[in-house]
């Protein structure tokens, strides 16, 4: 029974949660933009070509181990992914390693085995890797089948304003110049996406009532179906989510698992961050397919009483 | 102009960033743990700002002669692969022409991006009010809060010695000869009778936010004293809370919700509604100065 409602609105509250998602925020998402603007500059077209598996079933599977040694979190992963593609990996390899990255990063697993100390730690970290692992490469084995510009923002391989190198030669200062400038412009360029992102999980996190969920807990598709939706509104980051997601002690498992792997691949700051790289359309379905696999197999493991 | 809007953009936001850091307002919104990587981004936005100014004194013209024919991502032997020139296209975002929709974007974006550092300028924003401690709910709870496994690991090995622990967690000492505590180590103590033993039938002194307490409280002669929990930043944190009772006759005081308090008491852990809880029996309420630190980590 709620002792306030389920929707009180403060500005000031508002401004506070938006400008700590955002000072948060910056240094991996500028990270991800100086490592966008590198491998623009330093990265030969060719090379990318030559290491990925020519077969596209194992150039994706490639793609969603790839988080293990090259580590990105989810929010410096957009402009990577964007640049990546943009060098000529395969739309379905740059979305396997968006989503798999920020859960099969060794620094998430090691918070994970961390948070979940006492709780079956292993358990629950080796599912969320394997989990959110095997959903990354679904996701990738789908779009494959898709043509490129029905998933891509529109224009987003139009030549850029600031892109001036045309690879492997120049001064150091000027090829340094030509990564900087790359990078600014992907910075500022996703950072629009970012802010709007901020601001609507700032608005969710501190105007609905948190409470509201705690009765679905009781049943199992309800309580993995509201810890996906609570995920997607408290937008933390990955490398911290398994800290409060242990603490939701009356919930089962197996909500704690959806919470744990739909959130790195699909929060409120992400479905706009999202959108500074693919169609609309298709971040709404990668959103209500990433709900609806995730949720289905979150349910069967607790029918299994792998998970609960 | 987009070049120097770049440059302006990134030696503000670089500014802001550096100047919340040296002046300290960083701690008001970030873990301890991540202030170095944010004010290494502020370093950061500066340099990519003098590598935006250099190239609009040195490259000019690298532009225009750059723009045509430049299509070369497509070259490419992968299916599906992502840069075909039969759909890659201008967009409308894409600002080459600057015609009078890419002008409007670019303001619409510019204005989006400012927003933040407004914010910033008029002081707004700086911390929560009882509006998000009710949307979150007072954990009073040890076991709901996160990473409270791997402390309590820690606190129970620590537990002989809890003075030093309560006054090395307290950022103001205490000025009564009472044993300074945290909030939440009355939440350990609930979960741990060698760390509960610690504290009973002793004088402690804590400092907490008031917030008033409108359920379990027939006699109205009680609160709750919280401090925000943080995880990474002020948006993930959570109230933590201890229940506060006035001595008997004393009449509650007036104080703001979210006004700081320091209460001088001693800890009692009843059973109430099935359940241990901490109340301290207070001695003294007064109002306070908020500490350096608002958070507890």
């Amino acid at each position: 029974m709620l002792t306030t409602p389920w929707f009180q609105f403060s500005l000031p509250d508002f401004q506070y949660a938006f400008l700590s998602i955002l000072l948060e925020g910056i240094p991996f998402l500028l990270g991800g933009a100086i490592l966008s603007g590198l491998l623009e500059e330093f990265l030969p077209q060719s090379l990318m070509t030559r290491l990925l598996p020519k077969n596209p079933r194992t150039a994706v599977l490639v793609s969603g181990l790839l988080g293990v040694i090259f580590p990105v979190c989810e929010c410096g992963i957009v402009p990577v992914v964007r640049r990546l593609m943009r060098k000529g990996l395969p739309v379905s390899c740059g979305v396997t390693y968006m989503l798999s990255a920020p859960i099969v990063n060794p620094l998430v697993v090691l918070s994970t085995l961390a948070a979940f100390r006492g709780q079956g730690a292993w358990e629950m970290t080796i599912l969320r890797f394997g989990l959110g692992l095997f959903v990354a490469l679904l996701a990738g084995w789908v779009v494959s089948y898709f043509a490129p510009y029905s998933i891509l923002r529109p224009g987003l391989f139009a030549p850029e304003e600031d892109h001036h190198h045309h690879g492997g030669s120049g001064a150091p200062l000027d090829r340094l110049q030509n990564a900087a400038m790359v990078a600014t412009r992907d910075f500022l360029d996703v950072s629009v996406y970012f802010v709007i992102g901020a601001a609507a999980a700032s608005l969710f996190s501190t105007a609905v009532n948190q409470e509201i969920i705690l009765p679905l807990a009781a049943n199992p598709p309800l309580a993995i179906a509201s810890l996906m939706g609570l995920a997607t509104v408290l937008s933390v980051c990955s490398t911290t989510d398994a800290f409060i997601a242990a603490t939701l002690t009356t919930f089962p498992m197996a909500a704690k698992l959806a919470f744990l792997v739909f959130g790195p691949m699909l929060d409120l700051k992400l479905l706009f961050l999202y959108g500074a790289a693919f169609s609309k359309r298709f971040i709404i379905l990668l959103a209500l397919g990433l709900f609806v696999v995730i949720g289905l197999l979150c349910w069967r493991l607790a029918l299994l009483n792998l998970a609960w | 102009m987009k070049r120097l809007r770049d440059s302006l953009m990134l030696a503000l936001w670089g500014g802001f960033v550096l100047w919340l850091s040296f002046t300290g307002q960083l701690s008001t919104y970030l873990h301890p743990s991540l202030q170095p990587y944010t004010t290494a981004a502020g370093v950061i936005l500066l340099v990519l700002a003098a590598f935006a100014v250099r190239a609009l004194l040195v490259t000019p013209r690298m532009h225009h002669e750059c723009c045509h024919g430049h299509h070369d991502h497509a070259d490419h032997p992968h299916d599906g692969q992502a840069g075909d020139p039969a759909h890659a296209g201008h967009d409308a975002g894409h600002l080459h022409g600057e015609d009078e929709s890419g002008w409007l974007v670019l303001l619409f974006k510019t204005l989006l991006l400012l927003l933040p550092l407004g914010i910033i300028l008029c002081g707004q924003g700086t911390k929560f009010t009882m509006t998000t401690v009710q949307n979150r709910g007072v954990v009073d709870d040890l076991l709901r809060l996160p990473s409270a496994k791997v402390s309590a690991a820690s606190a129970a090995a620590t537990a002989s010695s809890t003075a030093s622990v309560a006054a090395t967690s307290t950022p103001q000492g205490a000025s009564s000869g009472a044993m300074p505590v945290q909030i939440i180590d009355m939440l350990y103590a609930v979960q741990m009778p060698s760390y509960r033993e610690e504290f009973e039938g002793k004088e402690v002194e804590l400092i907490g936010q008031y917030v008033p307490l409108t359920t379990g409280n027939p006699k109205g002669d009680r609160f709750q004293a919280i401090r925000m929990f943080m995880t990474c930043c002020a948006a993930d944190a959570k109230p933590v809370g201890v229940t506060i009772q006035y001595p008997p006759g004393v009449p509650p005081l007036k104080v703001p919700e979210m006004g700081w308090v320091k209460i001088i008491g001693k800890p009692v852990f009843p059973m109430e509604g099935g359940r241990r809880t901490a109340i301290i029996e207070a001695t003294k309420v007064e109002e306070c100065a908020a500490p350096s630190e608002p958070f507890v980590y």
